[in-house]
């Protein structure tokens, strides 16, 4: 395989220049029937479940109302979903230019992530035939977050999301579907035309909805212990969001990157790491400050020490957090794969310990009933999640969204030639005849 | 122009600390206020014989399938559950206090400000604007049970078992009050443990029943009268409320307090339309300086640019 290269001093520097199809790689493999076959299973409990009822197919009760499909898949999950709006917002008005690279990537994981999100909450509501209601304007709870999450995660999957992701298709559309380029050429401006503005919305809807989701919290009120409730969680949900999508980012490039044997390009995986570590040493100064703060002055320090277990668990979630921050600041550590890989784990892990333990552990802790999730609603939530691997692993071998080196673009040119003699991939310059006319 | 990012984190920290600060210094400003002819119940602890008739006659009036899962004959629930709206529940102590007992009543507090009301999306859960009534219509609940997990007295509770689940939870006999009645569980009451009426009128036949026996009931003060902003249900004990399994909650507790900054930030979606239109404004000129960068580099290249 030849890797792109720039002379830089004396190292071999790779660059991430364009999005490329994992080519010459089945689709259909072992894992894939296997992952296919938990989705199918998930897919067929959903159905039980909307046959059977919620008491019959989780361990929900009146103590626990919400089970793992509300603070694991949405709660928690959602958050790796949220990874395009720090990105973008870095890459579109911090001019971090080279973060584009990774966005493609980022842009479909997200959808991903929010259709099976969306999916969880229609499985975990009770009476889904009063769902009208999002529509019925009278009935309205605006001030609910419940309302806010409810309204703003559909609408963030099926306009901004959907309509960004829509680019890779259309280009695969383009090259290997002749009889719709007339289509793909008259879309295209249409798309470039009102990117900004949907874009914009891209980044405001999770923000919204993001710290909707810590508002859902924050009505609890005192049955959240005191660590966690804050009038503060909204911001912090959000923040938090924010970096566990950077983490979750870098590990998932590394990942892919691993398994189709991809050059990784250091220098876009600092910028991101840059990015992720700022953004947590300040979400741990402002979460430290509000902590101590309503400790010492509004007397709630005695309140934060009971249950035992509940502090421990604050400082083991602090500690996964912030200590793989700080290491990530040395270069030898980022230089390292396995060791930036790791603690990008780690921080993932912190992260989403802490969108899920206000509605879990910390929640209601003196209460004498237990939840233990059903076999039924773990293997729902997996089969969600299964489903998300297989169609992201299906569209990156189908469709231009994994970065690489433009020497690749090339390579995948040839190899499509001989199954497709009519491709061209390349080679649309000033003066050729076929160049399309959205890329002026 | 923009704000930069070291402005965005100061502006965060410092309105931070800001919405930190005030959260108990201004919560008395936001004290609900009860509805015109708000109804109330007053439960007297020491009045209470235990006979649980107000248990059967809250069934019998709302209809509710008797819960025989104790030992199959008898109605014996022993929570609140999807069958049952009112219970009686009994406290004995241990050890030194080991001859202290005391009945509670267990029912919806039907609060000033409730937080089932505030977090419900679709106000399926409603408070009556006259009498203050909070209850629960079919057609308008999703059934996203964000009101039991909202609820600090752990009230709605969910028929799990049912394909057409319910909320189920005190609604104060709604088609009794209808008809001129008092609720049924008033109205059986024996030894008028449990009475109906106007929430002020009640609250100073509380504060006289206090008042004529000093030192009778517990840190003589009525619960629900500050209780989570106040209830429209009032309880009287000879016990801590503790005890009885009433949470001790501070009067600013109720949803104005925990939402004040969030309902700020959301007012008219002002701070999102406003966030909008300052990163489209941004987007904007950046996409164009993008283009112009992709449309070089497709000269340069030759391959289209991707978007």
């Amino acid at each position: 395989m030849s890797i792109a290269t720039q002379s830089h001093s004396d190292l071999t520097v790779v660059r991430w220049q364009r999005g490329v199809p994992v080519f010459g790689v089945p689709v259909r493999t072992k894992n894939f029937y296997f992952l296919l076959a938990l989705t199918l299973l998930g897919f067929a409990l959903v159905i039980y479940r909307q046959v059977a009822g919620l008491g019959a197919a989780t361990g929900l009760s009146d103590g626990f109302p919400w089970g793992i499909w509300k603070t694991f898949n949405v709660m928690s999950l959602t958050a790796l979903g949220s990874r395009s709006f720090p990105i973008g917002i870095a890459a579109w008005l911090f001019h971090k230019r080279r973060l584009h690279a990774v966005m493609r990537t980022t842009l479909l994981i997200s959808f991903l992530v929010y259709l099976t999100g969306l999916l969880a909450i229609a499985v975990d509501v009770g009476r889904p035939w009063n769902v009208y209601n999002f529509f019925s304007i009278f009935r309205w709870n605006t001030m609910s977050p419940m309302w806010e999450v409810l309204w703003c995660m559909p609408l963030y999957c099926m306009f901004p999301l959907f309509l960004e992701n829509t680019p890779p298709v259309l280009e695969q559309a383009y090259y290997f579907f002749p009889p719709i380029r007339g289509l793909v050429v008259w879309v295209v401006p249409i798309i470039r035309m009102t990117y900004p503005y949907v874009v914009a919305l891209a980044y405001v809807l999770p923000m919204m909805h993001q710290s909707a989701l810590g508002g859902l919290m924050l009505m609890a009120g005192t049955q959240v212990q005191a660590l966690w409730q804050t009038p503060l969680l909204p911001l912090l949900y959000m923040w938090a969001a924010a970096f566990i999508g950077v983490a979750t980012t870098i590990g998932a490039m590394m990942l892919c990157c691993l398994a189709w044997k991809r050059p990784l390009d250091q220098s876009i995986l600092d910028e991101l790491v840059e990015l992720m570590v700022k953004l947590i040493v300040w979400w741990a100064i402002v979460r430290m400050a509000d902590v101590v703060i309503r400790a010492v002055f509004l007397g709630q320090f005695m309140k934060m020490l009971t249950p035992w277990y509940l502090p421990l668990l604050f400082l083991a979630e602090m500690g996964l957090i912030v200590v793989p921050a700080l290491l990530l600041r040395r270069k030898e550590v980022r230089e390292n794969q396995y060791q930036l890989f790791l603690n990008c784990f780690l921080i993932a892990l912190g992260g989403l310990g802490y969108r899920f333990d206000p509605t879990t552990f910390a929640y209601r802790h003196w209460s004498r009933t237990h939840y233990t999730p059903a076999v039924i609603e773990i293997l729902i939530s997996l089969g969600f999640i299964c489903f998300c691997i297989i169609a992201f692993t299906w569209a990156v071998k189908r469709l231009p969204i994994l970065p690489a080196p433009v020497e690749q673009w090339y390579e995948s040119e040839n190899y499509y030639k001989k199954i497709y003699p009519y491709i061209q991939l390349s080679g649309y310059g000033d003066k050729d005849q076929h160049r399309p006319s959205y890329a002026d | 122009m923009s704000l930069s990012r070291r402005d965005l984190l100061k502006l965060g920290v410092v309105g931070g600390t800001a919405c930190a600060l005030p959260l108990d210094a201004t919560a008395a400003e936001h004290r609900p206020v009860p509805p015109p002819n708000a109804v109330g119940m007053l439960y007297d602890s020491t009045r209470c014989i235990g006979c649980k008739s107000c248990v059967v006659a809250c069934a019998q009036a709302n209809e509710l399938v008797p819960d025989t899962t104790l030992d199959s004959i008898h109605q014996a629930p022993n929570d609140l559950n999807a069958h049952t709206k009112n219970i009686i529940k009994l406290y004995k102590g241990t050890g030194a206090e080991s001859s202290e007992y005391a009945f509670v009543k267990r029912q919806c507090m039907h609060c000033l400000d409730p937080f089932c009301v505030a977090a419900c999306p679709f106000n399926a859960l409603e408070k009556n604007k006259q009498t203050g009534v909070v209850s629960w219509t079919p057609d308008k609940c999703i059934g996203c049970r964000y009101c039991q997990i909202a609820c600090p007295y752990e009230i709605p509770k969910f028929e799990w078992d049912a394909f057409n689940a319910r909320v189920v939870k005190c609604e104060f006999c709604g088609p009794r009050l209808a008809k001129n009645q008092e609720p049924a569980c008033t109205f059986v009451c024996p030894t008028h443990a449990v009475i109906f009426g106007r929430r002020d009128v009640l609250m100073n036949e509380a504060h006289k029943r206090i008042a004529s026996s000093p030192g009778k009931y517990y840190e003589n003060r009525v619960y629900g009268e500050k209780e989570a902003g106040g209830t429209q249900v009032l309880y009287l004990a000879h016990v801590s409320f503790s005890k009885l399994g009433l949470p001790s909650l501070p009067a600013d507790e109720h949803p104005g307090r925990w939402m004040r900054w969030s309902e700020m930030a959301q007012k008219w979606f002002l701070l999102p339309v406003a966030i909008y239109a300052g990163i489209a404004a941004k987007l904007k000129e950046n996409f164009r300086e993008h283009e112009v960068e992709t449309n070089e580099e497709h000269k340069k290249t030759g391959l289209i640019p991707q978007i």
